[in-house]
């Protein structure tokens, strides 16, 4: 029988059922990934050690052995994300022959639940970007249509599970780089609370907003892969010890109690009125099924993009600066090491990454660091506390917030690549949960089919911070509801 | 908060980043960097006196202990090995010999 590829659920039955096997699975997905012409998911595959730990997976069944839900799961990996001994490019001509030295901490964790990692999928350069056409070696198409991006900076893993290339994946959120690709490609992604999944073995971009989530063809699956990769982590020192029980696990007594928030600046100028439309039908689901959903403000979530953009540079010109020919990255053939440092970064660095080195290097200079960057730290404050406000249950606060995860539909590729501010203005909706580090699922709106001629709108469930099982609850509800 | 991205600003901040820069680029770079600049300007309507900054992202708090003085060791066990003292303090013996040389 053909390996079960809809679900990871689904595809545990089949696996237990023997109705194929792990091995057989990951073979599909290679054979899928190789005679894919258009949507360029992955940027290296790892198709030994994959069908090695198929097989492995394939003798525990055999022998009856208890097996995690991810056991034989194929998954890909932003490559962003290091494995022990295997190509890790951050999507970066700088990494070109780089291999990771250990294995990050939710690997070790994906190794120890016995999923399959089919490789590494592409990513905007260093994780920044919207699109991921800043990728330095190859740019991703949307599986809906590959005349469009798949969003970014984690397109690539998005494109896989959206494209049947793999059942699940891992990418990085730092403004949105979860979300908006799952809205764009049709697919379920958690960005979750900062601190709840350890960032070890993660190449950072801005340390304070970084935060490693997954990709799912569902919200429950979303849930189980995330069950798989939090928790706290010594590597880290930003990691958070409390236990709050499986996400996975469906609590709809708990889900049909929770009071949701519709926020409505979200809603106002720069969003496409379909966009609007769709999203206010999906919020209109649970107001038909009795959810108790009220309007409330959150006053200076419009400042979340000039905040992001001058605290996310700031923190990628120190984060960056390892990057210097020596320690990492290409060498020169200079002789001075000055020279070293500025040839192997010119070179070795694209537009973007350098645009934004510069920027950083602005706001952090002497005489501009408090009208800048401490304005910004600032500012961050206040929309925090228009979060903490509104999920204030002492004064009628609501449990979640449900709102647009981007302005528009998939945009074309080389769209908006001339004009950085533009191509911004696409993580307006995201960004603020990354500056108030909150939890939040980008699921669809309804069900995409692949060739079916419709690009795909999706709307997020923001959370109060490790409430994610609330979030995924909510997600899961609408899932069965609508589908 | 005018930022005065000039064409010498941006070949400073190229040195400071140790980035090599790229003439032909830099037109485009300065026309990126002062537009997004611009942006940044309304947050210039944000009033922000009393506010404190955001330190990270993080939900962990730093433990830090009271700033208290106090005894933490038996005074009995150690006063011998403090022959001279002054009121409650005691003097530290010199570690060198009075006729040794410094190095």
């Amino acid at each position: 029988m053909k390996p079960e590829l809809t679900n990871i659920r689904a595809f545990r039955e089949g696996l237990l059922r023997k109705d194929f096997s792990a091995e057989e699975a990951a073979k599909e997905c290679f054979k899928r990934i190789k005679a894919d012409k258009e949507v360029n998911a992955f940027l290296s595959l790892d198709e030994r050690d994959a069908l090695r730990a198929a097989s492995e997976v394939d003798e525990m069944i055999a022998r009856g052995e208890k097996t995690d839900m991810l056991a034989g799961v194929p998954m890909g990996l932003k490559d962003n994300i290091l494995v022990r001994g295997k190509r890790t490019t951050a999507g970066s001509k700088m990494l070109a022959g780089y291999a990771g030295g250990y294995d990050a901490t939710v690997v070790e964790k994906l190794k120890r639940s016995r999923a399959v990692i089919l490789g590494k999928t592409n990513l905007d350069e260093f994780a920044m970007g919207s699109s991921t056409e800043n990728s330095a070696f190859q740019k991703t198409a949307n599986p809906h249509d590959p005349e469009r991006v798949p969003g970014g900076s984690s397109g690539g893993s998005a494109a896989a599970v959206a494209g049947g290339f793999a059942l699940g994946a891992l990418g990085s959120d730092t403004g949105g780089s979860i979300r908006q690709p799952a809205a764009f490609c049709g697919v379920s992604g958690l960005k979750p609370t900062y601190g709840s999944v350890s960032r070890s073995g993660l190449i950072a971009l801005a340390s304070s907003l970084d935060q490693i989530g997954p990709f799912a063809r569902t919200v429950e699956d979303a849930a189980i892969i995330f069950d798989a990769i939090r928790g706290h982590d010594e590597l880290d020192s930003t990691s958070v010890s409390g236990e709050y029980g499986p996400a996975a696990a469906y609590d709809a007594e708990r889900v049909r109690s929770l009071t949701l928030g519709v926020p409505k600046e979200y809603f106002g100028e720069g969003i496409d009125p379909d966009v609007a439309a769709a999203v206010r039908s999906a919020i209109g689901v649970f107001e038909k099924k009795g959810f108790s959903v009220k309007e409330i403000s959150l006053p200076h979530s419009k400042y979340a993009l000039s905040c992001y953009y001058i605290i996310l540079p700031a923190e990628v010109s120190t984060n960056l600066a390892r990057f210097d020919g020596i320690r990492y990255g290409r060498n020169s053939e200079e002789n001075s090491l000055w020279k070293i440092y500025e040839e192997t970064r010119g070179k070795g660095f694209g537009d973007e990454v350098k645009r934004r080195m510069l920027l950083g290097t602005f706001v952090l200079s002497a005489g501009y660091y408090d009208a800048y960057y401490a304005k910004a730290q600032k500012v961050r404050r206040l929309i925090v506390r228009d979060f903490e406000k509104v999920f204030d249950g002492n004064s009628g606060g609501v449990d979640a917030i449900l709102a647009p995860v981007t302005p528009t539909r998939a945009f074309k590729i080389g769209e908006k690549t001339s004009d950085p501010l533009t191509m911004y203005l696409s993580d307006i909706f995201t960004i603020p949960v990354n500056l108030a580090s909150l939890p939040a699922l980008s699921l669809p709106v309804k069900e995409y089919a692949l060739g079916g001629g419709e690009l795909p709108i999706g709307f997020q469930i923001i959370g109060k911070p490790f409430c994610e099982k609330d979030i995924l609850g909510l997600g899961m509800w609408y899932e069965k509801e609508t589908r | 908060m005018e930022a005065p991205i000039t064409k010498e600003t941006l070949e400073r901040l190229a040195r400071l980043s140790r980035i090599e820069s790229d003439p032909e680029k830099s037109a485009k770079i300065l026309a990126d960097l002062r537009r997004i600049f611009e942006h940044f300007e309304e947050l210039k309507a944000v009033p922000t006196d009393a506010v404190a900054p955001v330190v990270g992202g993080s939900f962990n708090e730093n433990v830090f202990r009271s700033d208290d003085p106090k005894i933490n060791f038996p005074e009995r066990d150690f006063t011998p090995w403090f022959p001279e003292s002054h009121g409650t303090l005691l003097c530290v013996p010199p570690v060198f010999e009075e006729n040794e040389e410094s190095v």
